[in-house]
C-alpha cells in the first residue's frame, strides 16, 4: 500500500502542491487528473522520491520511503512525461544498462529485454541510436525500462504520448492486467478517456489541492455524467464550444 | 520629409521579414546552438560566451608578445637595427596556425549543424517556401558565420600584434601596413580552413551512403581536429625549418597551408626566401579552389542529403549485435564488480565515444599529448645513448600518461543531455561511494592496455626486459597515483551534472596542473633515468609513492558521510544559510 500523507511543496514560499494525500492499494489503478500548472508533476516527483517534500511524506506499507530511497526504487516502475533518454545509445544498450544498474540476474536480462522489445514491436530496431528514434519508439522504450524488473508499483505520467494506436491499445490493456495482478499503479494523463477506461479510482486536482477523490463509477453516480464534462465541472468552468467557435472567428478574421 | 536614415530603417524593417533573411536567422541560429537529428546534448555555451572564448587565445598570446618586442628589451639585448617583419615571421605563422586552428576546429564542432537537418526539412519544407531560398539562405548563414569568426578569431591579433611589432618604429604607416597585412593573411587563413572542413564534410556526404557518413564522419572529426592541434603546437619549429632549408630538402612544406599563407605574408612585407616566394604563390590559387570545391561539394551534398531526408527517415537499422568479447566478460566479472559499475561503466564508455563534444574534446586533448610526446621521441632520437635510457626515451610515456588522466576528468565535467539523468536519480543509490572507484577505472583502461601491450615490448625490445619492466611497473604506479589525485572528492557520475561554475579555486587548479606536469612528465624521468642506470636505486620510489598514496587517500577519509554521497548538481557553498523557517 502507497500512501501520500498531507503532502506539500513549496518553491520559494510559492505553493506547487499543499496537503495532499491518498491511498494506493495492490490491484488499484489511480487516475490523477488537472488541467496544466496543477501539480501533477510535481506529486509525481515527490511520489517516486525524485522531490522532497516541504511536508509529508510518501509512506510504502508504513515506511517512509526516504528511509531506503533505493529499495523503494527497486520496487517502481517509472515513466516520466518526457522521453529525455541518451540519444547516442541504442535502444538495447539503454535497456541493458538500466537492467544492470536495477540488478537484474544477467541471465534473465538478455531475455526479457529481447522479449519485451519483440512485443512493442521495437526489435527490428533495437540496434538504432535512440537520437533516430521517434517519439513513439522512445516512449516505448520507456516503457520497457519501466516493466522490465517487474517492480510493484508502476507510476505512469502521460504513458501514451506518441503511440501509435496498437501500441496505446496494447498499453490501456496492459494496465488492466496489471492491476488485476495486484500491482499499485499510478497514471496521470490529460487523456480523460482513457482515465475513465483503465483507472478504477481517480484523483482530481486543481490548484495543487485535492478536488475531487473516489472511485470512477461513483464520481459518473454522484455528478450522472462522463468524467470528462465532471473534470470540466470541477476544474475549469469553461465554455469550450464558444471558445472554439471564437478561435473560429478570429482564423477567419485573419 | 523623411529622413534618410528612417527611409533606410523601413527598407530595413522590410526586407529583414523577408523569407530568406528570417530563414537566414533561423540557420544562423541553429549552427550556433547545435543541430542534427539527435537532442540537444547540454552544452549550450551561448553566443557571446563562445565568441569571447575564441577571441581569447589570440589576444592573450598578443599580449605576451608585448614582451619580446619591448623596445628596452631588445636594446638591452644588444638588438639595433633589426628587421621587424624578419622578427616576426615566427610570431605570424603562429597566428596564422591558431587561426586556422580555432576556425576549422569551431567548424568541426558544428559539422552536423552546417547542412539543414531533419527537423529543418520537417519544418521548413511544408511551408511555401522554394528549395533554393532554403539551400541559399543556408549557405548565407554558412558563410556569414565563417566571416564572423575569422574577425573574432583574429581581432584582438589584428590590433595588439602590429602595436608590439610596430613599438620600436617611428613611422605610423609601418603600423598601418604591417595590421592590414596581418589582417588579410590571418582573415585568409581562417577561410581557408573554414572552407577546407566545409569541403570535407560535403565530400563525404555525397561519396558515402548515409549510415557509412554517420560511422566515418566520427573519425574524420577526429582526425581534423588532431590535424590541427599538431600544426598549432609545430607552429613554433615550422618557420625556422623553412628559412633555414631549402623547399626541395622538405617538399611536404608545400603541403601545409599554413605555409602558403605564410609566404604570402613574407612576399606583401617584400622578403626574399626563396622557399616562403614558391610557397606564397600557392595562397591564393588554394583559396579560390578551396572555394570552388565548397561550393561544389555543397550544392551536390545538399541535393543527396537534404533533399533525401525524407525517404531516409523510415528505413529501419540493419546494425548487427556486435558479439560480446569472452575478455569483457571477464572484465564485466572481475573488475566492475557491483550493478553500479557495470552499469555506469559501459555508459560513461560509450558517451566519451559517441558524444561528439566529448569526443572532440578529447581528441584535441589527446592530440596535444601525442604532439608532445612525439617531441620528446625526436629529443630522445639526438640524445646520447648509454647505459640506461635517457629522460626524454622514459618521458614519452608519462606525457601521455598525464595527458590521458587530465583530459578524461576534464571531459567527465562535461555534460550531456542533463535532463537525461533523471534515470541514474532513480536507479542509483546516493549512499553507494563508488563514483571514484568508477572514474578510476574508466581512466585506467584507457591507459593500461597500451601500457602492456605497446609500451613494454618497445621498451624490452630497447633497452632490455628489466629496464622495461621496472619502467612499465613505475608508470603504472605513478598513472594510479595520479588518478587517485585528479579524483579527490569526486563524487558525480560523469557527465549528468551540469557544467561547474568558475569557482575561485580554478586558478589554483591550473597552476597545481601545470606543476603536476613538471612533477610527473618531466621530473619523474630525469629521477628515473638516474636511478636505471643502477636499477635498484629504484627503491627510491617507494617512499616518494606511499607519500603520493597517503595524501588523497587521508582527505578522502576525513570527509563527513554527507560529502561523500552521489550529487548530480555541484552547489557552491554559501556563506549564510537560509533555514526558511517560515516554509
Amino acid at each position: 500500500m502507497l500512501e501520500a500523507l498531507h503532502l506539500t511543496k513549496r518553491y520559494a514560499s510559492l505553493p506547487a502542491v499543499q496537503d495532499l494525500s491518498f491511498t494506493l492499494r495492490p490491484g488499484q489503478v489511480l487516475g490523477c487528473l488537472g488541467p496544466n500548472g496543477s501539480g501533477k508533476s510535481t506529486t509525481v516527483k515527490m511520489l517516486t522520491g525524485l522531490l522532497e517534500p516541504t511536508r509529508g511524506v510518501v509512506q510504502l506499507y508504513g515506511q517512509d520511503i526516504r528511509h531506503d530511497l533505493p529499495g523503494f526504487r527497486k520496487r517502481l516502475g517509472y515513466v516520466p512525461e518526457e522521453a529525455h533518454l541518451y540519444p547516442y545509445l541504442t535502444g538495447w544498450e539503454y535497456l541493458e544498462m538500466i537492467a544492470t544498474l536495477r540488478g537484474m540476474p544477467r541471465t534473465k536480462l538478455a531475455i526479457t529485454i529481447d522479449s519485451l522489445l519483440e512485443l512493442f514491436s521495437m526489435h527490428p530496431h533495437r540496434f538504432a541510436s535512440i537520437g533516430s528514434y521517434s517519439k513513439g519508439m522512445r516512449q516505448r522504450i520507456l516503457l520497457i525500462a519501466a516493466l522490465m524488473d517487474n517492480p510493484d508499483i508502476f507510476i505512469f505520467d502521460e504513458p501514451l504520448s506518441g503511440l501509435d494506436v496498437t501500441s496505446a491499445l496494447i498499453f490501456k490493456n496492459l494496465v488492466h492486467e496489471l492491476g488485476r495482478s495486484g500491482k499499485l499503479v499510478f497514471y496521470c494523463s490529460h487523456v480523460l478517456e482513457v482515465v475513465e477506461k483503465v483507472c478504477t479510482d481517480v484523483l482530481i486536482l486543481r490548484k495543487g489541492t485535492v478536488i475531487a477523490q473516489d472511485s470512477v463509477i461513483n464520481i459518473r453516480k454522484i455528478l450522472g455524467q462522463s468524467l470528462e464534462n465532471t473534470f470540466l465541472h470541477l476544474v475549469d468552468d469553461v465554455d469550450t464550444a464558444r471558445v472554439a467557435s471564437d478561435i473560429v472567428s478570429v482564423m477567419s478574421a485573419a | 520629409m523623411t529622413s534618410p536614415f528612417e527611409v533606410f530603417r523601413q527598407w530595413w524593417d522590410y526586407y529583414r521579414e523577408r523569407q530568406f533573411w528570417r530563414l537566414f536567422r533561423i540557420f544562423v541560429a541553429r549552427i550556433f546552438r547545435g543541430g542534427g537529428d539527435s537532442d540537444s546534448e547540454g552544452l549550450d555555451l551561448g553566443v557571446g560566451l563562445v565568441l569571447t572564448l575564441l577571441a581569447l587565445p589570440g589576444g592573450f598570446v598578443s599580449v605576451l608578445m608585448f614582451v619580446k618586442y619591448s623596445t628596452l628589451l631588445s636594446w638591452m639585448r644588444g638588438a639595433r637595427n633589426i628587421n621587424p617583419a624578419a622578427v616576426a615571421m615566427p610570431d605570424e605563422y603562429f597566428f596564422i596556425a591558431l587561426s586556422m586552428a580555432v576556425t576549422g576546429t569551431v567548424a568541426v564542432w558544428r559539422w552536423d549543424a552546417l547542412f539543414p537537418d531533419r527537423r529543418d526539412y520537417m519544418n521548413l519544407v511544408p511551408q511555401p517556401i522554394s528549395t533554393w531560398t532554403i539551400f541559399f539562405a543556408n549557405l548565407f548563414a554558412v558563410l556569414f558565420l565563417a566571416s564572423l569568426i575569422s574577425i573574432d578569431v583574429n581581432a584582438a591579433s589584428s590590433v595588439l600584434f602590429p602595436l608590439g611589432v610596430g613599438a620600436a618604429q617611428t613611422s605610423f604607416l609601418f603600423f598601418v601596413k604591417f595590421a592590414l597585412v596581418h589582417v588579410l593573411i590571418v582573415g585568409l587563413a581562417s577561410i581557408f580552413a573554414f572552407l577546407a572542413v566545409l569541403s570535407l564534410l560535403g565530400f563525404l556526404l555525397v561519396v558515402l551512403p548515409p549510415r557509412v557518413f554517420r560511422r566515418i564522419s566520427q573519425y574524420a572529426r577526429v582526425l581534423v581536429v588532431m590535424y590541427f592541434v599538431t600544426m598549432l603546437s609545430t607552429s613554433f619549429a615550422i618557420p625556422e625549418r623553412l628559412q633555414r632549408l631549402s623547399l626541395d630538402a622538405q617538399a611536404w612544406l608545400t603541403l601545409l597551408p599554413s605555409c602558403w599563407f605564410l609566404g604570402m605574408w613574407q612576399s606583401l612585407h617584400g622578403g626574399s626566401s626563396p622557399s616562403l616566394v614558391v610557397l606564397g604563390r600557392l595562397a591564393l590559387p588554394g583559396l579560390a579552389v578551396m572555394f570552388a570545391a565548397a561550393f561544389s561539394v555543397y550544392a551536390l551534398g545538399y541535393r543527396r542529403h537534404f533533399l533525401r531526408i525524407p525517404e531516409m527517415a523510415d528505413i529501419p537499422s540493419n546494425r548487427r549485435e556486435g558479439k560480446a568479447s569472452p575478455f569483457l566478460g571477464w572484465f564485466d566479472r572481475l573488475i566492475l564488480r557491483t550493478p553500479f559499475q557495470r552499469g555506469c561503466f559501459h555508459f560513461v564508455w560509450r558517451t566519451l565515444f559517441r558524444s561528439e563534444a566529448h569526443r572532440l574534446a578529447l581528441a584535441a586533448i589527446a592530440g596535444l599529448g601525442l604532439v608532445l610526446g612525439l617531441q620528446f621521441l625526436a629529443a630522445a632520437q639526438n640524445s646520447a645513448r648509454g647505459s640506461a635510457p635517457s629522460a626524454d626515451a622514459l618521458a614519452i610515456p608519462f606525457v601521455l600518461v598525464f595527458f590521458i588522466v587530465v583530459g578524461v576528468r576534464l571531459v567527465f565535467e562535461i555534460p550531456v543531455d542533463v535532463r537525461s539523468n533523471w534515470i541514474f536519480r532513480l536507479t542509483l543509490d546516493a549512499g553507494q561511494h563508488e563514483c571514484r572507484a568508477l572514474a578510476r577505472n574508466v581512466i585506467l583502461t584507457f591507459i593500461v592496455p597500451w601500457l602492456v601491450l605497446i609500451a613494454l615490448p618497445l621498451y624490452t625490445y630497447f633497452y632490455g626486459w628489466i629496464v622495461a619492466s621496472l619502467h612499465t611497473l613505475l608508470v603504472a604506479a605513478w598513472s594510479v597515483l595520479l588518478t587517485q589525485a585528479v579524483l579527490i572528492r569526486f563524487r558525480k557520475l560523469p557527465f549528468t551534472c551540469p557544467l561547474p561554475v568558475f569557482q575561485q579555486h580554478s586558478i589554483v587548479t591550473l597552476l597545481g596542473t601545470l606543476f603536476g606536469f613538471f612533477l610527473f612528465a618531466l621530473l619523474t624521468p630525469q629521477i628515473e633515468s638516474w636511478a636505471l642506470s643502477e636499477p635498484l636505486r629504484m627503491i627510491f620510489f617507494l617512499p616518494a609513492a606511499v607519500v603520493f598514496w597517503y595524501v588523497p587517500h587521508r582527505i578522502e577519509e576525513s570527509s563527513i558521510e554527507v560529502e561523500k554521497g552521489l550529487i548530480f548538481e555541484e552547489v557552491p557553498t554559501r556563506a549564510v544559510e537560509v533555514l526558511r523557517l517560515g516554509d
